[in-house]
């Protein structure tokens, strides 16, 4: 059982924390994406669980084992390098040969394990060539090959879908999804890309940072984010977040635009979520499918001006101000809107998201 | 007849202008740099007479490998000095060589892979020594080889050399690994190698053009130079080739054909290093050039 479990996982360099205090477990056969924008932390994480680089504090465990003291070579881990690494002046053969030589295997062993992981991933006829005679895909699934070939008890990927062009990348997307299913194999998989994450691994690490902000399913880091980052990071387009004011409209919790001077009731279950408030700054956030958009005024619904109008053929996607923020909304292509036209808009109580204004974390009811 | 039409000929007239001086440049630069060798040769193969000639005799009446022969028969006291002169050059050039090589490849490894205090310091403090002209050095390098006891020793020029060629080879090698992705290595690692063995299995053999010019450096260098070989150097049997050359043919009266043919035989092991070697060479100069 190939169990890695960070507990309080630290990196500084000098002051700065790059992995500040990260602690989760991954489950056997699991896939999970680290995913946070550039400098996030998520691959200096990574590195920390290979071993490339020394941890400030904390413990790794892989396999009920506490590696923290361990060469990368003793933590029967796997790593497919975002620029797949792969050694220049040896042969695809080589290459796949190369961690099992380092095991000293027999030669026998050696040479049916590389035919085996070979032709699993469909690159038999390119053994004898040289990685550079390689196209981007092949050399991504040589590095795969080379990782697998030795069945480790962790794989860890480090973005090794980016340098790929865009069709290549979703073809090997489905791929390492594949793969991952095949082989039950468990699997840690840095990304910038929030999509990525959402569609390929059982759980997601939010990181921000250097600190871990929600880890959870991806289903529920996205119906539940915890705070205004991971609510704006996790899908696309992103969510609107509108910086409001509490107030009451006949003794009952409401949000109001100052500057534009409408107030939006709210439900019972979101009047008692923004009781929770710290101050009576309140953020709401709402996904593109959860705002309706009305071309005459209706009760409940706020004033709005349209910025832009992006059909993309199924939906249309409209870019509208509202209280000093804009809004991304979809359409149906049927419904015709122009730019810097007034509309109104009105939200699906059921599914806004409501955000302490000073602490920036999603606030709950009881 | 357009304005376009009447333009475009005196155009590829002005670019063919350019491409003509270009050639003609590079033609004064052949000259300027092969005529010196062909007169060498030339003149090596004279007899001494007709290489005192005027007007000169550009291609010898009786052309005679004389010159040649009397220097490569060990038979001949001439000949054996100057075999001695260039064994000396020899065991001295790839003494220097080979120690810089073995210094420089993990200084440079290390500058180029590691942080550690100081590092920046060092690396620049390298560079010291060739912020000055050799000459500054040759005076108080004297005093501490005459301290050591190294003066009239191999061991005080291949030291001396080092000094040359080492800060150089370091400069040159830590740019070649600059070049080469940490990832290689790091994937060594989890693939099962140790440092060094990731150092000695995959970072080595894509290092081995880097290795290669700079052993080519330190040669040349170590291989040419004159004034340190002239001065801590004075018993006859120990002297390199610069300096025996010089001192040999001026006791006697100039032998021009003589000094010729051993200056030619001096150039022919620089001239064979470079042939088959210019391909690294050339690729170590240019490596960072472009990102890749």
């Amino acid at each position: 059982m190939a169990e890695v479990v960070l507990r309080n996982v630290m990196k500084t360099y000098g002051t700065m924390r790059a992995v500040n205090d990260v602690s989760l477990t991954v489950q056997h056969g699991e896939f999970v994406a680290l995913v946070g924008p550039s400098g996030c932390g998520k691959t200096t994480t990574l590195n920390l669980i290979a071993g490339l680089l020394p941890m400030s504090g904390g413990d790794i465990i892989i396999a009920n084992r506490i590696v923290n003291d361990l060469d990368p070579k003793d933590r029967d881990i796997a790593m497919v390098f975002q620029n797949y690494a792969l050694y220049p002046n040896k042969s695809v053969f080589k290459n796949l040969a190369f961690p099992l030589q380092m095991r000293k295997l027999p030669q026998s062993e050696i040479d049916r394990k590389v035919r085996e992981a070979a032709k699993v991933l469909d690159i038999t006829h390119l053994l004898d060539r040289k990685p550079r005679e390689l196209s981007g895909g092949q050399q991504q699934r040589v590095a795969l090959g080379r990782a697998l070939v030795r069945d480790p008890a962790v794989f860890l990927m480090d973005e090794p879908l980016s340098n790929l062009d865009a069709k290549l990348r979703v073809q090997m997307r489905s791929e390492i999804k594949r793969f991952h299913q095949d082989l039950n194999a468990t699997i840690i998989y840095v990304t910038h890309d929030q999509l990525e994450a959402v569609t390929m691994a059982d759980k997601m690490a939010v990181m921000d940072g250097g600190i871990l902000q929600q880890y959870d399913t991806p289903a529920k880091v996205f119906a539940n984010p915890v705070n205004m980052f991971v609510a704006s990071f996790i899908g696309s387009p992103a969510m609107s977040l509108v910086p409001l004011e509490m107030t009451s409209v006949d003794g009952a919790a409401a949000l109001t635009s100052r500057a534009e001077g409408w107030t939006l009731p709210l439900s019972d279950f979101n009047a008692r979520k923004v009781a929770k408030a710290a101050s009576n700054k309140v953020v709401l956030g709402a996904r593109h499918s959860t705002i309706r958009l009305h071309k005459t005024a209706v009760p409940g619904a706020v004033p709005a001006k349209v910025y832009t109008v992006e059909p993309t053929g199924d939906i249309t996607f409209v870019q509208a101000f509202l209280a000093g923020a804009v809004v991304n909304i979809s359409l149906p292509p049927s419904v015709e809107v122009a730019p810097d036209e007034q509309v109104w808009l009105d939200f699906d109580q059921d599914r806004i998201h409501l955000f302490d204004g000073e602490t920036e974390i999603a606030l709950q009811a009881d | 007849m357009t304005e376009e039409e009447l333009d475009r000929p005196r155009s590829r007239k002005s670019i063919d202008g350019w491409r003509w001086g270009g050639r003609a440049f590079l033609a004064l630069m052949l000259i300027y740099t092969a005529l010196p060798m062909v007169w060498m040769l030339l003149t090596s193969i004279k007899s001494g007479f007709a290489a005192m000639q005027f007007p000169p005799q550009w291609w010898p009446d009786e052309p005679t490998l004389a010159s040649y022969e009397k220097l490569l028969d060990p038979q001949n006291s001439v000949g054996q000095d100057f075999l001695r002169f260039f064994w000396n050059s020899l065991i001295v050039s790839v003494c220097t060589t080979v120690l810089a090589v073995l210094v420089a490849v993990p200084a440079a490894y290390a500058f180029s892979r590691f942080s550690f205090p100081g590092r920046r310091f060092l690396f620049f403090s390298v560079l010291l020594r060739n912020m000055f002209p050799a000459v500054i050095f040759l005076v108080p390098l004297f005093i501490l080889m005459r301290m050591l006891g190294l003066v009239n020793t191999h061991g005080s020029l291949i030291l001396t050399y080092l000094t040359f060629g080492l800060p150089l080879a370091i400069w040159l090698l830590k740019g070649f690994y600059d070049n080469i992705p940490i990832q290689l290595e790091q994937a060594a690692r989890i693939d099962g190698a140790t440092r060094f063995q990731a150092f000695l299995l995959i970072v080595t053999p894509l290092s081995v053009p880097g290795i290669i010019a700079t052993a080519i450096y330190s040669f040349i260098g170590a291989w040419n130079e004159y004034i340190y070989a002239a001065t801590f150097l004075t018993k006859n049997e120990q002297l390199t080739l610069p300096v025996g050359i010089q001192r040999f043919f001026s006791e006697n009266t100039t032998d021009f054909p003589g000094l010729m043919a051993a200056s030619f035989l001096m150039n022919v092991p620089v001239v064979v290093l470079f042939l088959v070697l210019q391909k690294y060479f050339v690729r170590a100069l240019t490596e960072g050039a472009v990102k890749h």
